[in-house]
């Protein structure tokens, strides 16, 4: 009897088979025969997760939008999967097709979270594809990678060929575009279609960059190779995201992923400015799509999908100058189709008791607010614009409304924390408690529960916390002790992160390329999934770091000096290292900055296009 | 063909269908949600039910367990409207894929609850099939006594039940190198027969599948038949 050597004959001995054998409503299917690239979107993670991932479903459509390009999709295999595979020989194989990804002109990995990394490295290895990027041969498939942790790639950057920085929705079929017309007209070698790739605005090619470094340890520069080789990359930003390309369809996953609905994104960008948000800088400037668009879509997307929940996204759904307009909009169908509208966690002092009124998602879930810190001198110093009152008038709404459970996020080790601000986190749980006694009996609703939720800041790239020093394990251990011993009542819950998760997350958030050893060491040692709890291993993290020579203090404890040349100089992400210098520098004051619809603080986010109608 | 009536709002469309191939690895749980997206893509005319969060009524009958394929699987689905089942079962095949469609639609009155005997093909595919496997696999499924162990509730021991009660009969053959069982079990909800049984009290009792190298040795169990309690067709 023959081996059967394919995915199929496995699926009745792993975990939740559903998730590896696609066929989905609404894939895209074309002849490989027909198409002049065939591109693979390959997701660091499961199949539940990167199937809600909206960054993948808009690229699917944009890339299979060309006659000549394929775009499928690849998740990662679970634990019990991958063994499988490996016991017995199987490649990683793409959804639609089922083909091998060695038989693919492009892979693009979807880079969300640092922790993905070693699973990304893990999915070439289970594909039979070297994991550096210099081992690889001619015809093996260019590897992409993109998504918000690219804006410091520096540690994997030796693993790819080819870096996409900013917004993917032009860049990706340029990219492909090159590729064909090169590989038509017979200039194409790898060498060759990289070099030319480094022109297009967007796009990080690492190998053609030198880099030195000081003797402390600090890097001295960035030297690209050749003179055409531009020595900063520029991200790419969609000027007009209202005329931006936007599925219409969804491909319809049989079984149940993480964010399993319509999800309709409102705009990209942020007006807040919160200091140690990275994601609030990097997609500056904020570019909002009419209700008209977004109503359309989300019709359209009903009718393709059948979907009975829309999700309404963005980094701070309330900000949207005309939400009124889309709410009302939305509900004039949506009620009758049997659609029920939700929004994410509202900003504390946008919650109403008409939002409250309107979505039924703030009508019937949780309440999650986020003051980040403790108290109000904290919250100025990063520029988090809420107050105590604030949050006492929202937490009063919703107790009025029939809410009674409500979840409070703060995060440990800000830059001059001190012990007073943590206790000011217990405080403010025990004034939310508060409020709720102070309605009469009959007008609150039972059983009041609080939660404290906090995790450990992490300083990123491109936010005006980047130079700072990340606490110490010890100091946040400390901290979040002191925490627990400071909430005595009984209705307050209080979990925390790891802190041993976050200084991993750090030294590869702000690592330079001499960290590439230990990941690939740590892939070696199939590491995987390092964002599940259940395979992050503090201590194996540990050993594999100091086995390649690295110091995880020089990234974390350390801090980076003003005037040193950080991993991320390589990139222009459009605001300025002046307007990150002038933030940190009023941090340290105390000094808050007013958002963009109030006035413009001159971030120079504008200068790469999107410009909006607030900015200078 | 019943009339729809204040007191009677909506009419019952029986739909069966097929779930076969990869789908086989789908649960009932997410077969359900998925239906409930068929159903409003294929914009039938559908009755919801009435509460905060309605949801259109469906009633499966004998849910499949995951690693089972079908070609007779039954739902019964209210419509306010009595819209052509043809005209139904095009819109919803539609919005289908290849290993799901639909097979025949119709209005009824009857109840899913009068579907008492499934039949299934089982093909085994195993180091030792003859045709005395063949042979000693029907004897052992037609004995009195078909002992499995089966577990009543997750986390508490096995009990060993005897399956021989809820198979009505049962046949096999050696075919191209394969064990076939055609076999009809149990399908009333008091005594429900997982096929997947079947696989286990040949493997205890005559030795199938012991061959440990997975991908060589194999099976699929395909629902074919659906029958009232004194053998007709159910439909
Ligand atoms: S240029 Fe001004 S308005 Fe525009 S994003 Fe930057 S700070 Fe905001």
């Amino acid at each position: 009897m023959s081996e059967i050597k394919n995915l199929s004959s496995v699926l009745k001995s792993v975990s939740k088979p559903g998730r590896y054998i696609g066929g989905e409503y609404n894939r895209i299917i074309k002849s490989k025969d027909e198409v002049k690239c065939r591109f693979a979107f390959c997701f660091p993670d499961t199949y539940e997760i990167g199937m809600s991932n909206l960054g993948v479903r808009i690229l699917y459509d944009v890339l299979n939008s060309d006659k000549d390009v394929w775009c499928e999709r690849v998740y990662a295999p679970w634990e019990d999967m991958k063994k499988k595979m490996e016991e017995y020989d199987i490649s990683l194989t793409a959804v639609e097709s089922g083909d091998p990804l060695t038989e693919f002109d492009m892979l693009g990995f979807s880079l969300q979270y640092e922790l993905c990394y070693t699973t990304a490295l893990q999915m070439l290895r289970l594909a039979g594809i070297p994991i550096w990027a210099r081992d690889r041969s001619e015809d093996t498939p260019i590897i992409i990678g993109g998504g918000p942790c690219v804006y410091n790639s520096e540690p994997i950057a030796e693993f790819f060929d080819l870096i996409n920085v900013g917004e993917g929705e032009e860049v990706l079929l340029e990219i492909c575009h090159l590729y064909n017309s090169m590989k038509e007209n017979g200039s194409y070698t790898r060498e060759a279609f990289l070099r030319a790739a480094s022109h297009i605005e967007g796009v990080y090619i690492p190998s053609l960059y030198e880099v030195s470094y000081n003797e402390d340890g600090t890097i001295r520069e960035y030297k690209p190779l050749y003179e055409d080789v531009p020595a900063k990359i520029k991200k790419r930003v969609i000027a007009d995201l209202d005329k931006a390309p936007y599925p219409t369809k969804l491909v319809m996953p049989y079984v149940e992923t993480v964010h399993d609905r319509i999800v309709l994104e409102v705009y990209r960008g942020c007006i807040r400015g919160c200091r140690f948000c990275q994601a609030g800088m990097v997609y500056r400037p904020i570019r909002e799509k009419s209700p008209e668009t977004l109503c359309n879509t989300a019709k359209c997307l009903f009718e393709n999908t059948g979907y009975d929940e829309i999700s309404l996204i963005s980094l701070s759904i309330s900000d949207y100058s005309e939400l009124r307009e889309l709410t009302d909009k939305l509900l004039s169908w949506t009620d009758e189709a049997h659609v029920s509208l939700s929004l994410p966690s509202l900003r504390i002092d946008s919650f109403s008791e008409e939002l409250m009124n309107k979505i039924s998602s703030v009508r019937t879930g949780g309440l999650t607010f986020a003051p980040e810190a403790g108290t109000q001198r904290l919250r100025d110093v990063i520029n988090k614009n809420v107050t105590e009152d604030d949050l006492m008038h929202a937490v009063d709404i919703a107790f009025r409304g029939g809410k009674s459970s409500v979840k409070l996020y703060f995060m440990n080790g800000l830059p001059t924390e001190t012990m007073e601000d943590i206790e000011g986190i217990a405080d403010l749980a025990k004034k939310v408690v508060g409020a709720y006694f102070k309605l009469p009996k009959g007008e609150r609703p039972r059983g009041i529960s609080v939660t404290v939720s906090v995790s450990c800041f992490v300083p990123k790239p491109f936010t005006p916390f980047q130079w700072e020093a990340q606490d110490s394990l010890e100091s946040l251990v400390e901290k979040q002790k002191h925490l627990r011993g400071c909430i005595t009542d009984r209705k307050i819950k209080y979990n925390y992160h790891e802190a041993k998760v976050s200084r991993i997350e750090a030294v590869l958030a702000r690592g330079d390329r001499r960290l590439a050893p230990a990941i690939a060491l740590a892939v070696e040692e199939g590491f995987m999934f390092d964002a599940w709890d259940e395979y992050f291993d503090y201590d194996k993290w540990i050993d594999v770091l100091d086995r390649a020579g690295v110091d995880p203090d020089f990234y974390t404890t350390r801090g980076f000096g003003l005037d040193e040349v950080l991993p991320w100089d390589i990139i222009d992400c459009g605001v300025t290292k002046q307007f990150l210098l002038r933030e940190r520098s009023k941090a340290y004051e105390a000094k808050t900055t007013p958002s963009c619809a109030e006035h413009c603080s001159g971030c120079g986010a504008n200068k790469l296009g999107g410009k909006n109608r607030w900015c200078n | 063909m019943v009339q729809l009536t204040p007191n009677h709002p909506y009419v019952t469309l029986r739909v069966k269908f097929k779930k076969v191939g990869s789908l086989q690895y789908i649960s009932h749980l997410d077969l359900v949600r998925t239906m409930h997206k068929i159903i409003v893509r294929a914009k039938l005319p559908v009755w919801y039910t009435a509460g905060y969060n309605p949801k259109p009524k469906m009633i499966f009958a004998a849910p499949l367990s995951i690693g089972t394929e079908s070609v007779c699987e039954f739902m019964d689905i209210r419509l306010i409207d009595d819209i052509s089942p043809e005209l139904a079962k095009a819109r919803l095949n539609e919005n289908m894929t290849d290993e799901m469609q639909v097979l025949d639609a119709y209005y009824t009155e009857g109840k899913l609850t009068e579907l008492r005997w499934l039949e299934y093909d089982f093909i085994i595919c195993t180091d030792n099939a003859s045709d005395s496997l063949a042979d000693e696999c029907e004897r052992a499924l037609l004995s009195d006594s078909v002992t499995v162990e089966k577990k009543t509730k997750p986390g508490e021991p096995t009990v060993t039940t005897n399956i021989a009660p809820m198979i009505k009969s049962a046949r096999a053959t050696y075919r191209d190198g394969l064990i076939h069982i055609n076999a009809v079990l149990s399908a009333d909800p008091s005594s429900f027969l997982n096929p997947e049984y079947i696989i286990r009290a040949l493997r205890d009792s005559v030795g199938i599948l012991k061959n440990p190298r997975l991908t060589e040795e194999s099976y699929s169990i395909m629902r074919c038949g659906a029958y009232r309690e004194d053998m007709t067709d159910f439909r």
